[in-house]
């Protein structure tokens, strides 16, 4: 038994289907008899630099173990999987059991633009309201001007008949 | 002591502090300038190579 830590980025345009993938993976894993002591899924994330023209990745991590010579199979299986970009396999001495920076830095990504989108939340039906009543106003002021000017029209009209 | 920042593990997904190690061009910076260890240097060096591969650091600033 080897410990292995597997890094396997997704095509981004099929995110939503991840959770497919990942069981699937699962299922090549323990059919070639590898154990999975942690996965992650950090999710999408910009790449240094573009792959088959994709500028963003998905990426997973996996803690795992098992023989040597399996991983050759699994490696000849995923090679021709179109939906992966971009895979590696490196053998480590031990998991660390704590989640990966990346994984870390993803969340606090997620965490800073929730907070922002709450703020914008908060703000923006203020300032909707009071700009409609502004407008709504604007309007009110613009009719009664021209009823006014219609009314006098009127007025002018009808002293020609006289 | 140095202004570099050193983790009591090195790991290639720490891309924070293999940036420090790289130049804007995305070249290793030698171990003379920066004074890291060359024990270090050789850890240092291998997981950068990993993380360029992995697409969290680049390799030159002229990827298109």
């Amino acid at each position: 038994m080897k410990k292995y830590e597997a890094v396997i980025i997704l095509n981004p345009n099929l995110s939503s289907k991840v959770d497919t993938f990942t069981k699937d993976f699962e299922k090549l894993l323990s059919s070639n008899s590898f154990n999975v002591v942690k996965y992650e899924d950090v999710g999408r994330r910009q790449l240094a630099y573009s792959i088959n023209n994709h500028n963003k990745g998905h990426y997973l991590l996996f803690n795992i173990e098992g023989d040597p010579a399996n991983l050759i199979e699994i490696e000849n299986k995923i090679k021709y999987n179109e939906s992966i970009i971009r895979h590696l396999f490196i053998s480590v001495k031990e998991h660390s059991g704590e989640d990966s920076q990346l994984l870390v830095d993803s969340k606090n990504k997620k965490t800073e633009a929730e907070e922002i989108e709450n703020k914008k939340v908060e703000k923006e039906p203020e300032v909707m309201e009071s700009t409609n009543k502004v407008e709504a106003e604007e309007i009110d002021s613009q009719e009664k001007v021209e009823e006014q000017e219609e009314s006098k029209e009127v007025k002018s009209e009808e002293g020609i008949d006289e | 002591m140095s202004k570099y920042e050193l983790p009591k593990k090195f790991d290639y997904k720490n891309v924070n502090i293999l940036k420090q190690f790289i130049t804007e061009t995305g070249k290793i910076i030698p171990a003379r300038v920066t004074g890291v260890s060359a024990s270090n240097q050789r850890k240092l060096t291998r997981y950068i190579k990993i993380a360029r591969f992995l697409a969290l650091i680049p390799y030159t600033d002229m990827h298109n």
